[in-house]
């Protein structure tokens, strides 16, 4: 591969994990909100795999497989069932969708001045790429805290993971296949568990509104 | 454990391990503790206290062993390894921990001596014994600790061990709760202070050893900002002003075995804490260190006793007289370094033998004060001065050795605490000097704050003695009153013993003090007097008192011969006009006795004090009751901590806002950290 299609590749998907990330905040949607984490799923595996094409090594590939497996199609599903489950999927947020863009967009410019130090001015497409993966987890962030509905809360989650996988991938020129494999598990544990404590709000208040659950106890 | 082996020809050799005297008789007391431990735990409760005791007793003893080889010069070093690497923990006590150990030791046991008669109930529980044990274990180890880890943790046992034994009653005395959780605080905060002194100190010696601290200057800033610390957490500990308020609370509520301990021997361990910063880590400190002790010292002093010249609960009042001493004991080794830092070394000396006279003659009139108040208690049930009398007759030892530590205390002649004041003041007339104005201005307030306190002291003991055991009873308890156990009495008499003797034999007692510290300037003159060369001061008590006694002798044989001449008439009268007293009530009781010092120190004190006065319903000039009611509390704790404990209680109350329980906001609290961590960074 050419070193021109290299980065031309590696815009792309960059590019395109920001942008769904973009899209989930914009987006009141719940279903929309899922297929886009499932858009941004395969665009963190199709990055893995540039890689894996670029060092030519087998490993990578296999990540990348393990990576389209879970967060293109398994957690996707897991939280579509959740959200199929009740016809309500519209997502009141606690700040405006152009507000929260808004934000997006200054995290966004955070994460490039963070990184500025990093990249300094070398060409390397995979250093360009790194403040994407940081914007990322930001952005996550930002979903987490404006957020009310518990399985808003787990997208919210799931990108701010993708963004640490993404920069774990382009720093390190991908990460063993134990330790992703490690990593992957632990992620979607958390998710089965969020999921359980989610079904176990809609039958105990009706409503999985996490502003309900304010009550302290000693 | 394993032993470092050193050239020592009187080393006892176990197979390949080569033990001197003072590693033996260390691994001795750790074995002994365990066996106390372990007998504590499986004693059956009808045996316990005998067993326990015992066992105590013996761990004590050896204690005394090892304190005495590494006061007389032995060097010994017991380590074993930790978790973490290049850490050991060391025992290698010097000659001044050694001193301390034999202190500590000593007093551990007489009170178990004492504790073998005296408890019963929730204090001969499994519990308090094993506390009892590993309180007065810590307590020997703190001096023998040869780096800051086991100081440190030799130091926690101390203090856990002592907050379990204030907490015994607690289910028949609420006040018990309250006053171990103050204690808890305070024992913690002197325990964080210290640490960060200790802290600061090793971040320049980069050791933890006792041995490599030596190499941090006294006057560069770690230096200040260590002493600072160090001192506010040895003075927590030691309870000076107004660092005291656990001292009152604590010490009446623990049993009185306890009580001796901790009043006698572990606020001690203020003043060892002390000692090895200004003698062993940074000797030679500025003259500022003096002046911030010195005034410490002096402060205490007169706050202590003037407390307890007018509080009516013995073991209160004792507590309060413990801060007294303490406070005079700082201000000696305040005296000490300020003398030194001008190259007085003669006086310096001199002061510093006084704060080791004072600390040891303490230790013996205070445990036997505690312990005498513990057999009062345990007789009467009444701890209020207001309420005793008559207990001389009827509890004759307990009475004499409650009377000669109380003389001690006072600081009269033939006792310890003479010989202690009076080398006292024997350094601070020799150290005036007008060449530094500090110490011209500094000493002769000491000696006015050192009479003051002489004085007060005196009026004190006078009250407590007097209106305790002489007299009539003042209610039931005490006119019930029996003598206690054979263990008991003879535990008060011995520390009496001690006080006596120390003070009939100064000399060589302050020769083996001055030894401690590297003093070589004391010399014993006479039958066992103090002599300072150096000052040209001598002090020998046996000769006085013989003089006295030869002086006396014709007095006493006239009177007695008067006596047989005139035989006594007995007086009845018929009619008293007023004089004869025929209730208990209308006697002198320790409030009444202490009335005309409270209008002198009526801004000081802020006694509260109400007057009701009831009319009679038929005419509002015909007064039907007078209520007259009087409540004493400490002036710092109402001024000071209560304030700060509302303001705290304030700022929980608004920080309680942060905490909503909404996950929302506790995920913003994390983000906006992140932002502001990252924008921190970048800048």
């Amino acid at each position: 591969m050419s070193d021109n299609l290299y980065a031309q590749l590696i815009s792309l998907t960059a590019g395109t994990l920001l942008l769904t990330a973009a899209l989930i905040v914009w987006r009141r949607s719940l279903r929309a909100s899922v297929r886009l984490l499932a858009i941004q799923g395969i665009a963190l595996a199709g990055l893995v795999a540039v890689l894996g094409w670029h060092e030519r090594t087998i490993e990578l590939v296999l990540v990348s497989l393990l990576v389209l497996g879970l967060k293109a199609v398994l957690l996707p599903l897991v939280l579509s069932r959740n959200v199929l489950n009740h016809d309500d999927d519209r997502e009141v947020p606690r700040l405006n969708p152009t507000a929260s863009l808004i934000f997006a967009a200054l995290l966004t410019m955070l994460a490039y001045i963070v990184c500025r130090p990093w990249m300094g001015d070398t060409d390397d497409p995979t250093s360009r790429a790194v403040p994407i993966g940081i914007a990322l987890v930001l952005i996550g962030f930002l979903l987490l805290i404006t957020r009310r509905r518990a399985a808003s809360q787990l997208i919210g989650f799931l990108v701010l993971d993708n963004g640490i996988a993404t920069v774990a991938f382009l720093t390190a020129t991908g990460v063993p296949l134990i330790v992703e494999l490690g990593a992957s598990l632990d992620v979607l544990l958390v998710v089965l568990i969020l999921q359980v404590l989610t079904g176990r709000m809609q039958v105990k208040f009706g409503g999985t509104d996490l502003d309900d659950l304010t009550e302290l106890k000693d | 454990m394993s032993t470092r082996t050193r050239p020592d020809h009187r080393s006892i050799a176990f197979g390949d391990w080569t033990m001197n005297p003072v590693e033996a008789a260390l691994t001795a007391e750790l074995l002994l503790a365990a066996l106390a431990c372990a007998v504590a735990a499986v004693a059956p409760a009808s045996m316990r206290r005998y067993l326990a005791g015992i066992a105590t007793i013996a761990m004590a003893a050896s204690g005394i062993v090892a304190g005495g080889l590494a006061l007389s010069g032995h060097s010994g070093r017991l380590s074993a390894p930790t978790a973490l690497p290049t850490v050991n923990l060391t025992l290698a006590p010097d000659r001044l921990g050694g001193l301390f150990i034999v202190i500590a030791s000593a007093v551990t046991l007489l009170a178990a001596l004492y504790a073998i008669g005296y408890v019963h109930g929730a204090a001969d529980s499994r519990s308090a014994w094993l506390a009892f044990i590993l309180f007065t274990f810590g307590l020997q180890m703190v001096p023998a600790a040869g780096d800051i880890i086991t100081f440190l943790l030799a130091w926690e046992l101390m203090a856990l061990g002592s907050g379990v034994l204030v907490l015994t009653d607690h289910r028949t005395r609420p006040q018990a709760r309250s006053a171990a959780l103050w204690y808890a605080v305070m024992t913690q905060l002197s325990f964080l202070l210290i640490l960060a002194g200790f802290a600061a100190l090793a971040s320049v010696a980069g050791a933890t050893t006792f041995d490599a601290l030596v190499t941090v200057s006294p006057t560069s800033t770690t230096g200040a900002l260590a002493f600072t610390l160090l001192i506010l957490g040895f003075a927590t500990k030691a309870g000076l002003v107004p660092l005291h308020i656990w001292l009152p609370r604590a010490h009446p509520e623990a049993p009185s075995h306890a009580s001796a301990v901790m009043s006698a021997a572990m606020v001690k361990m203020g003043v060892y804490g002390t000692l090895l910063v200004v003698l062993r880590f940074m000797p030679g400190g500025p003259a500022w260190w003096g002046i911030v002790l010195l005034s410490l010292g002096g402060i205490s002093a007169v706050y202590g006793i003037l407390q307890a010249s007018v509080t009516s609960d013995v073991k209160r009042l004792l507590a309060y007289s413990t801060t007294e001493n303490i406070g005079l004991i700082f201000l000696a080794i305040g005296a000490s370094v300020l003398l030194a830092s001008y190259q007085l070394t003669a006086a310096s000396q001199a002061a510093l033998l006084a704060a080791l006279l004072l600390a040891i003659s303490h230790a013996a009139f205070k445990c036997s004060l505690f312990l005498g108040a513990g057999a009062i208690v345990a007789a009467t049930g009444e701890r209020n001065l207001d309420r005793l009398g008559g207990l001389g007759v009827r509890m004759p030892w307990t009475a004499a050795a409650f009377g000669v530590a109380a003389l001690g205390a006072a600081a009269l002649p033939v006792t310890s605490g003479f010989v202690a004041e009076w080398t006292l003041f024997q350094s601070f007339i020799h150290g005036a000097t007008r060449d530094a104005i500090s110490v011209a201005v500094a000493l002769p307030v000491a000696v006015a704050v050192v009479a003051l306190t002489a004085g007060l002291a005196l009026v004190t003991f006078v009250k407590l003695y007097g209106i305790g055991f002489l007299a009539r009873p003042r209610s039931q308890g005490a006119d019930d009153a029996h003598e206690v156990s054979h263990p008991m009495r003879w535990a008060a008499l011995i520390g009496s013993g001690a006080v006596i003797a120390l003070g009939v034999f100064p000399g060589p007692v302050a020769q083996v003090l001055a030894s401690a510290v590297g003093i070589g300037d004391v010399a014993t003159i006479g039958l066992g007097g103090l002599s300072l060369p150096s000052l040209g001061v001598l002090l020998d008590p046996m000769a006085l008192a013989i003089t006295a006694l030869v002086c006396a002798l014709p007095v006493v044989v006239v009177s007695a011969l008067s006596a047989r001449r005139h035989p006594r008439r007995a007086t009845e009268l018929p009619w008293g006009c007023g004089g004869a007293r025929v209730s208990p009530r209308m006697q002198y009781t320790a409030t009444s006795y202490a009335e005309p010092l409270m209008r002198v120190f009526d801004d000081t004190l802020r006694p509260e004090q109400d007057v009701v006065v009831t009319h009679a319903t038929e005419s509002r000039y015909l007064v039907a009751q007078v209520r007259y009611r009087q409540k004493l509390s400490d002036v710092i704790e109402v001024r000071g901590y209560r304030p700060l404990l509302e303001f705290v209680d304030r700022l929980g109350v608004v920080s309680r806002r942060l905490q909503n329980g909404s996950v929302h906001r506790y995920l913003t609290f994390s983000f906006v950290a992140l932002i502001v961590v990252l924008i921190v960074v970048s800048l």
